[in-house]
Order: C-alpha cells, then sequence, then structure tokens
C-alpha cells in the first residue's frame, strides 16, 4: 500500500519547458483533479487563450500565470507504477540560486530539462554544476520540445553529444537522455509514435527504473545532533537529538563533542514509551547517567568515532543575492543545531558556474551570487565533518540577517 | 505504524523541537479540525506529554456547535493552556460574510490573530498547512517569516536548505512553522487512525453528507458522502477526484482568492 518514496527536482534553463513537463507528468499521471483543470480552462479562456497551459498546473501565482514564469520552488506528488514521486519545480528568473537550492537540497535525483530547439544555455550548465555541488549523483536528461524540430533524431544526437560532454566535465556518466515533448506529451507518460528511431524507455519509465530512494544510512558510525535539553518532571535531564547516522542503543557510553562529555545511556525516551534504540531520522530523548549541561549544537557519537575539534576547512561555498564574502570576514555558519563562529582565512578560487571554470585564484571577495572555494578558521570548537564522510555534518549555511544567505559544502577539515 | 508514517512523524517532531528551542515564546493553531488536531497531537509527543506553549484557537463565532464542544471536551482531556483569539470589535460591528468574504475571513480570523499576537508577543507560530491543500501553500517553507502586518513576501522567500531551518536575525515580526507541510490528506487520516486521534464528527457521514473540511458554518459545505468511519473516509479520499477544500468558499470565489488572503497573513 506505501510506495517507496521519491524526491524529484527538476532542472534546467528558463523556458526550456521544465513546468510544462511536470504539468504533463501530473496530467498523465492523473494526479490532478477534473475540477482543478476546468479552473485552469476556464481562466485560460478568460484570458484568450486557446491551447492547455501544462505550466499553469505548477505556477498557481497570478503574477506566474500571468508573466508565464516560475517565481518561487512547487512541491507536488503524483504516481508511477513504482514510486511516490514529490516533483520539486524550481524557477529559472530573478534570485533562482537560493530557490533552486531550496527545492534541491530536498532532492533524491534531479531532471534536467533541455530544448531541443535552443540546446545547452547557460543555465542548463548552471544548474548541472549545483545540483552536482549539493550532491545530487542521479540524474536524468529530458531532451524536450521534440515537436518544434519535426521530432528529428539528428537534433537529438547533437544536443545530447554536446551534453555529455558537460555532464561528464562535471562527473556524471552515463546520463539516460529521452526525446519528449512536454507540450504533446511524447515519450513522457505515453511512448512516442512520431518518434520511431527512439528505443528507449519514456521519461517515467526511465525514472523508475534508474532512479533509487534515499535509504536511512544506519550502518555508518553513530552521529547525531543535540537539539534541546529538556527537564523531566522528576528534574533530570533529558537531552533531545536528533539521529543522523549509525544506530544509538541503549547501555551504551555516548559523548557530546565538542563539550567532550561522556556519558552510559540509560534509558531512550519517546512519548508514552522508552525505546531500545534509535535511527537516523529520530528524533529522541536521552537520559545519561552523570552528565550535566550538554547544549545545544553539540555532536553525539560513541567514544570509538567522535567527530574531531576542526581548527580549518575547507568549503565550497555557494552564495545568494544580497551577501558578498571578503577575506578576514567574520561570519556565523549553521550546521546540525550548532551555529558557530568562523573567519575566512583565504577566499581560494571564484569558480564560473557557467562556464564551469576557475575564474579567480585567490580573490580579495567573493561577491553576491558567486561560487568559490573557501578556508575557514574556526574562532570556535566546531565539529563539522568532511561531506563525503558524512553529508549531514559536512553541508552548513551561512546564517545572514533573514537566515540562510549562503549554502556550503566541506571538502577537507584540519584538526 | 507504517514505516512512511513514521517518518513523516519523526521530520515533524524534529521540526517543533527545533521551533521551541530557536523561538523564546511560541504558540500552536488549533481550528479542531483534523490536521491541527495531529499537529497537537505532535506538539504532545515531541514535548513528552505536555505542550509547553498556548494552543490558540481563532473563534470567528461563526464556527459549528461541534466545534466549541469538540475544542472544550478536548482542552480538558490534554490538559493544555488554550487561548481564544476573537475579534470583539469587529463582532460587535456585526461583521459577516455577508459583508463580503475576503473581508469577513481577514477581520475575524487574520486580524484576530494579530491583535493576540501583538498582546501576547508570540514570535513564532506552528501552523497545521499542507502542501496538497492548495497551490499557494505548496510554495510555502516550513520557517516562513511573516512582518508584522502579516505580509507573506511569496516571490522572496527565504531559502531552507536541508533540515537546516535558520531564525534570522531581523527582518521578520514572527514566524510560521508548518511541521505538517509535507503530510498529505489521506497521510493525515491515516495517522489519525493509526494514533486513535479524536476526530470532531463532522467529519463523518450523516444524511448521506459530511464535512471534509472545516471552516465557518456560512462558508463551508458539506459533500455527498456515506463515509460514516475513519476506514470508509481513507477509503473516499484513496478514490476520489474531487480536491479537498472544494466545500470552502474562500478557495474559489474568485481567482486568486487564496493568495490575496494568504499575502494579507491568512493561513
Ligand atoms: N512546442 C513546445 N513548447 C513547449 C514545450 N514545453 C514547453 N513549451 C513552451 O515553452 C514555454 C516555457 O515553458 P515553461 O514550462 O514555462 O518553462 P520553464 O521556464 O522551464 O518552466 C511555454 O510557452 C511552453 O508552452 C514542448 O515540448 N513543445
Ligand atoms: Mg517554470
Amino acid at each position: 500500500m506505501s510506495m517507496p518514496r521519491v524526491n524529484l527536482v527538476v532542472v534546467g534553463h528558463k523556458d526550456h519547458g521544465k513546468s510544462t513537463l511536470i504539468g504533463r507528468l501530473l496530467y498523465d499521471s492523473e494526479a490532478i483533479p477534473e475540477q482543478k483543470l476546468e479552473e485552469i480552462r476556464t481562466e485560460l479562456k478568460q484570458t484568450g487563450k486557446t491551447k492547455f497551459e501544462f505550466a499553469f498546473l505548477l505556477d498557481s501565482l497570478e503574477e506566474e500565470r500571468k508573466g508565464g514564469l516560475t517565481i518561487d520552488i512547487m512541491q507536488t506528488p503524483f504516481k508511477s507504477k513504482k514510486y511516490l514521486y514529490t516533483i520539486i519545480d524550481c524557477p529559472g528568473h530573478k534570485e533562482f540560486i537560493k530557490k533552486m537550492l531550496t527545492g534541491a537540497s530536498q532532492a533524491d535525483a534531479a531532471v534536467l530539462v533541455v530544448s531541443a530547439k535552443e540546446g545547452i544555455q547557460n543555465q542548463t550548465r548552471q544548474h548541472t554544476f549545483l545540483i552536482k555541488t549539493l550532491g545530487i549523483e542521479q540524474l536524468v536528461v529530458a531532451i524536450n520540445k521534440m515537436d518544434e524540430v519535426a521530432y528529428k533524431e539528428d537534433k537529438y544526437q547533437e544536443t545530447c553529444k554536446e551534453l555529455e560532454q558537460v555532464l561528464r566535465s562535471l562527473g556524471y556518466h552515463d546520463v539516460p537522455m529521452i526525446p519528449v515533448s512536454a507540450m504533446k506529451g511524447d515519450n513522457v507518460f505515453k511512448k512516442s509514435e512520431k518518434m520511431q528511431w527512439y528505443k528507449g524507455l519514456t521519461l517515467i519509465d526511465t525514472l523508475d527504473k534508474n532512479i533509487i530512494p534515499h535509504t536511512l544510512p544506519i550502518n555508518k558510525p553513530l552521529r547525531g545532533v543535540v537539539q534541546d535539553v529538556y527537564q523531566s518532571e522528576d528534574n533530570q535531564e533529558i537531552v533531545v537529538c536528533k539521529i543522523e547516522t549509525g544506530t544509538l542503543e541503549v547501555g551504551k557510553e555516548v559523548v557530546f563533542n565538542p563539550s567532550g562529555k561522556k556519558g552510559f545511556l540509560k534509558k531512550l525516551l519517546a512519548f508514552g514509551s522508552s525505546k531500545e534504540k534509535a535511527e537516523p531520522g529520530d528524533s529522541v530523548g536521552l537520559i545519561v547517567d552523570e552528565i550535566t549541561a550538554v547544549e545545544r549544537g553539540e555532536v553525539l557519537s560513541y567514544p570509538e568515532n567522535q567527530p574531531g575539534k576542526v581548527k580549518k576547512f575547507v568549503a565550497e561555498v555557494i552564495l545568494f543575492s544580497g551577501i558578498k564574502i571578503e577575506n578576514g570576514d567574520e561570519l556565523i555558519i549553521r550546521y546540525g543545531t550548532a551555529e558557530k563562529k568562523c573567519k575566512v582565512e583565504k577566499i581560494i578560487s571564484e569558480i564560473d558556474p557557467v562556464n564551469l571554470t576557475v575564474r579567480l585564484k585567490n580573490p580579495e571577495v567573493l561577491k553576491e551570487e558567486g561560487v568559490g572555494e573557501i578556508e575557514f578558521l574556526a574562532l570556535e570548537p566546531i565539529c563539522v565533518e568532511k561531506y563525503s564522510d558524512f553529508p549531514e555534518l559536512g553541508r552548513f549555511v551561512i546564517k545572514g540577517k533573514r537566515g540562510t544567505a549562503a549554502a556550503g559544502i566541506v571538502l577537507e577539515v584540519r584538526n | 505504524m507504517e514505516n512512511y508514517l513514521q517518518e513523516l512523524e519523526k521530520k515533524s517532531i524534529a521540526i517543533i523541537r527545533e521551533a521551541k528551542a530557536q523561538f523564546k515564546n511560541l504558540a500552536v493553531l488549533w481550528s479542531t479540525g483534523k490536521d491541527s488536531t495531529a499537529a497537537l497531537w505532535l506538539c504532545k509527543k515531541a514535548f513528552f506529554g505536555k505542550i509547553p506553549f498556548p494552543v490558540i484557537h481563532i473563534d470567528t463565532s461563526y464556527k459549528f456547535p461541534e466545534i466549541y464542544a469538540f475544542r472544550d471536551k478536548i482542552a480538558k482531556e490534554w490538559g493544555f493552556n488554550l487561548i481564544i483569539a476573537k475579534n470583539e470589535k469587529a463582532l460587535k460591528e456585526g461583521l459577516s460574510p455577508e459583508k463580503g468574504r475576503l473581508k469577513c475571513c481577514t477581520e475575524l480570523k487574520t486580524e484576530a490573530l494579530k491583535n493576540l499576537i501583538k498582546e501576547r508577543k508570540f514570535d513564532a507560530l506552528i501552523l497545521a498547512i499542507r502542501r496538497d491543500e492548495h497551490g499557494i501553500r505548496a510554495k510555502e517553507r516550513y520557517y516562513s517569516p511573516r512582518d508584522e502586518n502579516f505580509h507573506w513576501n511569496y516571490k522572496d522567500q527565504p531559502a531552507e536548505l536541508w533540515d537546516l531551518y535558520v531564525k534570522p536575525s531581523e527582518d521578520y515580526s514572527h514566524m510560521r512553522v508548518h511541521p505538517i507541510l509535507h503530510w498529505t490528506e489521506l497521510d493525515v487520516w491515516r495517522y489519525v487512525k493509526e494514533e486513535g486521534l479524536p476526530i470532531n464528527p463532522l467529519y463523518f457521514a450523516k444524511d448521506g453528507k459530511r464535512y471534509r473540511s472545516l471552516g465557518c458554518m456560512p462558508c463551508t459545505v458539506p459533500i455527498p458522502s456515506t463515509a460514516s468511519t475513519i476506514d470508509e473516509i481513507i477509503k473516499e479520499i484513496e478514490t476520489s477526484k474531487i480536491p479537498e477544500r472544494a466545500g470552502r468558499a474562500q478557495d474559489k470565489e474568485k481567482a486568486y482568492m487564496m493568495q490575496k488572503l494568504r499575502s494579507l497573513g491568512y493561513m
């Protein structure tokens, strides 16, 4: 009854048909109630449009429909034979980086939409670079608007070839590429009659076949983050942790870092009962023997395998609009539940996310919406880890006045 | 409990705890409907049985008698601090849906809440909205800031990456926290069943009709249905092609009414 769930982000250059493709997926999978279709038909008629606009299934804001563009991300569920997908649509226009990352950070896999007519554009490269930076390894390409190139195979092949080069340079290999027309519905849910030369699967069948749902990192060393400390009615300290990796078991000795406080786990509290074990994703209450004053932000582990206290670390950083970073800046980063002060020791490089090259070495400033590698100096004890070891503790955000102002992925740590 | 329901629950509980840890003066909104009752239950679970902040019920005075009865019964049984928000001034002046629905909703719900927030200085509110309810709500974040006029700047929302829910240092007046944003209507009913949660009798079919979404009496119509148990409701939703809020006038009276309401601070 309950299908495995997959979060899918759709990226690509503006106007290449992301919203239309998602609309088509929702429409063909019958995820849209008839009443909503009727509402949209009426609205289209009132505004004098004759063809059905699939993007309206996603673009629900008045400004989005009138302007024919997506302003903010949208998440919608639909079902295939195998999975319950949540599909995330991203805007390609103003300030799309922060919006796209918001969507992509929730995704298990990505669909890259490239118009066969326009071919690879700036955002095609930029979006692919960004999802790769976020660690999304599962990718499927939809070569869209095949109807506009008369469903010609050579046009499809040409786009594929060009794209393969870009994908390879970013570390994506053997990516399936499906010729589709989101508008007409060819090869999305239904096999196209107009492209007999294409022998592969439809987009939805490719997704079903290739995408593996997220699995809980149960077999890794234990890591958890302290969310809060509550007082029980009998005045015991309940340390509330969210488990990120591994399994936490009652009776074992645990340690909190950076304070280094240790104790044996006496009890694991759930509401109305107690548990013997906790797994990734669980937010649980710990009663630990002889331990006091643990604080929000600390990292839980077993003594055999603890996170190090990091003095310096190198990260790939993606800035949103409204923030720039200079050498020597002091910043607050948030990883897990911790907020810690760091100093920008050195901006190692600025990366050109469109041409996928290093633009500058050792620049003084990383400007807004810039991407670069930065070396940070910890101004207080910090327990970040390498993203490739522990993604959950190897990603962080830089705090700005409005909250999240930049994203970071830890490449190297030095203790 | 089924695995996926556990996943939904875990995430929600973690978000509720994040909100409690980061904000000084938190409260949860409770309409007595199934979603906010589930959210209230999640709050109870998050704090091992006792909700450590106030529960707000916005009373338009046009609610069904069953809502008031259910509210008072649960409040007593669960033992939380219930605050009732009412726009007495507008009611005294005789405001009703006939004077215009946008105005009525805004005055009796949004304004009532605004006044209460100002008076009690809440800096964050937990709300049980879900993405699948409405196209506009699908654009929400788990942490969604509002200014003092309750304006929702939906075109320029802050980023929200992974599960790093960040409290901004300025540029907001209160935070809306949405712990069940990722649930669907069906998820909520399955959870209600699994957890044996109390449910307002209006949801169950009587004389061939039931309410699928609860609002004010003048603006909520029942749907044709024979579902009189939770199992039957689950079955009905699994096969239904009609949107959940089809019975709610404010969603469709005019195109974009919901968008306008929400940008003015509506839930
Ligand atoms: N001919 C044709 N037009 C398409 C197709 N997909 C999208 N479009 C049109 O391209 C325009 C941009 O599509 P949209 O989905 O808004 O692009 P987005 O910016 O990537 O979300 C709209 O006018 C669509 O109708 C397609 O497969 N064929
Ligand atoms: Mg779009």
